[in-house]
């Protein structure tokens, strides 16, 4: 019940917070130097496509009703068209939401889990040759530059040695032919998606060790280890069920604070590898002046921020009952 | 004033060099922070020497310089130590003005961030209240939004950004975790012996922060500063890679966007490892300080971190 209150009152200000965010970026686009049509309308279009255009987005109107009829096209999914596509926005930022959240998820979590488990181990060897070098190799990786680190993996993972491929998520050979199964097609993905998934984990990954070191040093001079110790429990025990878990709750808290850097780091990844995600999309849409796409990936990836950021928050509550905001 | 104010005024700045002193002294100690130093004024020799190679020969100008018997990316020769770049121009030269731009625009957006985080947080924590919900419901909402995809927007509804534009806007999406730190440490400060003792001399709430929450503040937030100086460098150069730069400026990014787009990304190394190699160098180097001032600071993490 408590958790629940708790929940719904994160919903709420995020809610609040995504408003804020909306009328923002209304107001944005509405200040900016230039005519705000021709950031809605393709110039391209002609004159009576444009005049539909103008009336459904209510760009004929005085700006308090123009912000009204933003409202309703944004939760009726009505983004207008790409310029660059001449597709749908909405269609567009829905196939390629998939593919951001398939690449997203994956490298936190498994970095967030690698970072856990070797700075328990760093911190257990405090002191020690393997504590001295993981402790130096998580600094070393963490402070990487994305994108210098996306082309040098490619330059010798794919360039070189040829393992991976160098960009995409998908080879058209291999999805074309209607003989080939699913199996196939999803190791074809995965092949494509290890430099990336590599990338975002390496710089992810040390950050959550160096938590997880200091934090798991702290929980080790509580008492209740003296008394696990006192009890003559072996110290594997203690290490991973008595200090482990507890010491694991700062890493969480630091994903959530970290998400949005995260988020940057994404854009960049998919940028750089051409993964059809929407940072890249983004990045693309802003390069090309496309407008209504560029609007609309924003706003996906603010709510993709916000809600993971939710999702954080509630494993943070569920692992950590003490907490209650 | 009377001689009484200036005799503690001394002393207070006698306490301050006092302090300075056994914190270097520890700071010592520290290998990786004394790396980092090293680190750190090897790129600082850098961004000063990259007034040299212009003055030697104007096609060593980084930007403008064109090489006139060079018209495509050559590798280094005793001409051009690291080579050049697409157009003639001289990598080394770019890679000094790039050390120059990292420090203005890591420093400077540091700065300011840093200024606002105090000055905000000191307030939200000394006013509370309404205040207090306001400006920390202001800093979660900055903190959830990403800094880089902002910019990013803001470039495309307003053409170019120039790199002071870019500098502040850092800035602005820096200060919320600054401004929660100073927040927390002046909520502590605020019920202490010293702090009621000055209102009831009759101090004003201006003063009591200025003259006796500040200086209790100010280690972390020069602690808070290294961290800043890191992000912002790294914010700049990613915005530079993505090709939404300030074009009238060298930076680290821009130089690796210039690869990546010719595509001489494969073909050469030469012109593709130094800018990334210094972004990362210049971002470990500030961490590594920024955590040796940490033990400095915290006396809990100094008998731990003996071994770091």
């Amino acid at each position: 019940m408590e958790l629940w209150r708790y929940i719904s009152r994160r919903l709420f200000q995020i809610v609040v917070i995504f408003f804020v965010i909306l009328t923002v970026l209304f107001l944005l686009f509405r200040l900016a130097p230039g005519d705000p049509v021709s950031r809605m309308v393709d110039p391209n279009l002609t004159p009576e496509d444009a005049a539909l255009l103008i009336q459904e987005f209510g760009l004929d109107q005085p700006i308090w009703m123009q912000y009204l009829y933003y409202l309703k096209n944004f939760f009726t999914g009505h983004f207008g068209f790409s310029f660059h596509y001449g597709q749908p926005v909405v269609q567009i930022i829905g196939d390629r939401l998939p593919n951001t959240i398939m690449l997203f998820t994956t490298s936190i979590i498994l970095s967030a889990l690698v970072g856990i488990f070797l700075g328990k181990i760093a911190s257990w060897n405090k002191g020690k040759k393997m504590d001295t070098s993981l402790t130096l190799g998580a600094l070393v990786t963490h402070t990487l530059f994305l994108p210098w680190l996306a082309l040098i993996l490619i330059w010798v993972f794919a360039y070189k040695m040829g393992w991976f491929p160098i960009t995409g998520m998908i080879s058209d050979e291999v999805w074309i032919d209607p003989e080939i199964g699913l199996w196939t097609k999803g190791l074809d993905i995965l092949h494509h998606m290890v430099l990336p998934l590599a990338t975002l984990f390496l710089i992810h990954f040390g950050s959550y060790l160096l938590i997880m070191r200091s934090s798991m040093l702290d929980t080790l001079k509580e008492d209740y280890i003296l008394t696990g110790r006192a009890k003559g429990l072996p110290e594997k025990v203690i290490r991973n069920h008595h200090a482990a878990p507890n010491a694991a709750l700062p890493v969480v808290t630091s994903v959530g604070l970290s998400l949005a850097f995260s988020i940057n780091g994404g854009a960049l990844t998919e940028t750089v590898f051409t993964w059809p995600g929407i940072g890249r999309e983004l990045v693309f849409s802003v390069s090309h002046n496309d407008y209504p796409l560029a609007q609309a990936s924003f706003l996906l990836i603010a709510i993709v921020v916000l809600l993971s950021n939710l999702v954080v928050d509630i494993l943070y509550a569920y692992l950590d009952p003490r907490i209650r905001y | 004033m009377t001689t009484a104010d200036t005799g503690i005024e001394l002393s207070e700045r006698l306490q301050w060099m006092n302090r300075l002193i056994e914190g270097w002294s520890i700071y010592k100690k520290n290998l990786l922070g004394k790396i980092g130093i090293i680190l750190l004024v090897l790129f600082a020799l850098m961004a000063l020497c990259s007034f040299i190679p212009p003055l030697l020969d104007p096609m060593y100008q980084p930007m403008a310089g064109v090489d006139p018997e060079i018209s495509t990316a050559t590798g280094p020769s005793t001409r051009h130590w690291l080579g050049t770049d697409f157009m003639g121009r001289d990598i080394l030269s770019q890679l000094l003005t790039g050390a120059r731009i990292a420090f203005m625009v890591g420093v400077s957006a540091a700065f300011m961030s840093v200024f606002l985080g105090t000055a905000i947080g000191m307030i939200a924590g000394y006013v509370g209240k309404f205040m207090d919900t306001l400006l920390m419901r202001l800093a979660d909402m900055i903190m959830v939004m990403p800094a880089l995809l902002v910019l990013l927007m803001l470039a495309a509804l307003f053409g170019q950004l120039s790199i002071w534009f870019i500098v502040f806007f850092i800035a602005l999406f820096r200060w919320p975790g600054v401004s929660r730190v100073i927040r927390a440490q002046t909520l502590s400060l605020k019920h202490r012996p010293f702090i009621e003792a000055a209102k009831v001399a009759g101090a004003s709430n201006l003063r009591i922060i200025f003259r006796h929450i500040m200086p209790n503040v100010l280690p972390l937030s020069f602690l808070y500063m290294t961290f800043q100086v890191t992000s912002a460098i790294i914010i700049e150069a990613a915005l530079a890679f993505l090709g939404f730069g300030d074009p009238g400026t060298v930076s680290w990014g821009m130089m690796l966007q210039w690869v990546w787009k010719t595509g001489h990304m494969f073909r050469a190394p030469y012109w593709l490892l130094p800018p990334g190699i210094c972004i990362s160098l210049i971002t470990l180097s500030f961490y590594m300080l920024g955590r040796a001032m940490d033990e400095v600071l915290d006396p809990r993490l100094r008998k731990e971190g003996e071994t770091d």
